[in-house]
């Protein structure tokens, strides 16, 4: 149960080494059609060029674009016959790009859209007119102070305004 | 029965008629969903909590001691919320260090995280505290003749000591849900591949539509009337992400998706208007006509 439920403390480099050399470049994460990884189905990869093996290969990890079609599934995990478990490097892979301010857009504006409004999705007039007509309530922010005092507390927001800052 | 509603962000947001038959079906099956006041996005897993897993820790810690405070379980109605919020609280009961660290930063929120409620989805509900059995007395219409395609998705089944749910290779929970409402589960292949949501967002589109399509034509090969999901996302992306590749990719079939808790209205005698079926994207009249008979 430890081993997956939040691993806050787990060593992303060191793992990253291990997975790198014992990966076997089997291929049975990502090429078995019927159960195994879906960004597989990105035209760039084949047999005999995964998605796993890119991550794994590339030479600058965190500038791959490839790692955001990871979804976190966890089958490569579930599949791998050597314990490899790519999600866990791939997502790594992705706290390094985050840290270094070189995370996909998409998940920066996510980011700040939950802790600046409490829900991942704009609050859209569409969407408050389609409740108005189900008899739903409308829908509010709630809690923004506990988070803004929690990502405070975290360096979260510390981190989000030196990447903005970063940019210019 | 009765449990804290975390409902998300997605459903209410974008799908708020997914909401509306949810609360009416659970409360037929006597699920009392009680709202609550403070409930922020769980937060979402692949775009939040793989970046700033303490963060996302403590935020997810925040909402589970908002139910432990109301001394109720969790109930979610997406993959991707129970996945956040079970990881963290099974995460939290089992590691006494992070909980301190995560109660720490809680306090100055005036909230604690205890360990006293459990989170499941409302398919773990369905199918262990409501039952198979009670799900069949509820059903007035069996679903008979209609051949269903169930997708369970990914985030509910691993990891799997985690989610506690099925089997993430031969997941069998959903079909069985589906013939207790009388309908025939289809066999198809690429069950379980993923319905392709994060690269339509993250990808390139195109091969999101060749996955959706590989996926939609698996289904119609095995006889499929419509398809169900129990996620959100999954049915945005089988509804939504279905129209746009159709329009790419000249499939000459449509496949309606329905959230579970429809078919189970459909099931229950209630009728497509009923389940806000006219706002879905994708709509069938070979479908319709079958439940039309089927409801008559």
């Amino acid at each position: 149960m430890a081993l997956h439920a939040v691993y806050p403390s787990w060593d992303g480099s060191k793992a990253l080494k291990e997975a790198a050399e014992i990966c076997f470049k089997c291929g049975v994460c990502c090429v078995l059609k019927a159960h195994s990884c879906h960004a597989q189905y990105d035209g760039q990869f084949d047999p005999r060029h995964t998605f796993v093996y890119d991550c794994l290969g590339a030479e600058k990890p965190v500038d791959n674009p490839n790692l955001w079609l990871c979804v976190s599934c966890h089958k490569c995990e579930e599949l791998c016959p050597y314990d490899v478990s790519p999600v866990h490097f791939i997502e790594a892979m992705k706290v390094e790009a985050f840290e270094s301010g070189g995370a996909h857009t998409s998940v920066l504006s996510e980011i700040e859209q939950i802790i600046e409004t409490g829900f991942a999705f704009p609050l859209t007039v569409s969407s408050a007119r389609q409740r108005e007509a189900l008899e739903l309530e409308p829908l509010k922010s709630t809690a923004l102070g506990d988070l803004k005092i929690i990502t405070e507390e975290t360096g979260l927001r510390t981190k989000l305004r030196k990447h903005k800052e970063a940019e210019g | 029965m009765r449990f804290s509603f975390f409902r998300g962000c997605f459903i209410p947001v974008r799908l708020p008629y997914i909401e509306k038959v949810s609360r009416l079906v659970l409360g037929e099956l006597g699920v009392e969903l009680r709202d609550i006041d403070g409930f922020t996005c769980c937060p979402e897993p692949v775009g939040f909590q793989i970046h700033d897993r303490f963060t996302a820790t403590v935020i997810a810690a925040r909402n589970i001691s908002l139910a432990e405070d109301a001394g109720e379980d969790i109930i979610t109605l997406c993959n991707g919320c129970t996945y956040v919020l079970r990881q963290v609280n099974e995460g939290l009961k089992a590691d006494e260090e992070l909980r301190d660290r995560v109660n720490d930063v809680l306090s100055s929120t005036d909230h604690q995280f205890r360990g006293t409620v459990d989170v499941k989805h409302f398919a773990h509900v369905l199918k262990e505290d409501v039952g198979v059995k009670r799900i069949k007395e509820k059903v007035e219409k069996p679903l008979l003749g209609l051949t269903v395609a169930g997708h369970t998705g990914c985030h509910i089944v691993s990891p799997v000591d985690v989610m506690g749910f099925d089997d993430p290779f031969d997941p069998v929970v959903l079909d069985e849900m589906v013939a207790a409402l009388g309908a025939e589960p289809a066999d198809f292949d690429l069950k379980t591949l993923c319905c392709g949501w994060t690269l339509t967002n993250y990808g390139d589109r195109e091969s999101a539509n060749k996955l959706v399509g590989a996926k939609l034509s698996a289904m119609r090969g095995a006889g499929s009337d419509c398809i169900t999901a129990i996620c959100p996302q999954c049915f945005y992306q089988f509804d939504t992400g279905q129209m746009l590749a159709s329009r790419r990719l000249g499939l000459d079939f449509k496949l309606p998706v329905m959230f579970y808790l429809q078919l189970l209205a459909l099931s229950m005698g209630y009728s497509l208007d009923d389940i806000h079926y006219r706002m879905h994207r994708v709509r069938d009249p070979g479908f319709e006509d079958k439940i039309g008979r089927l409801l008559s």
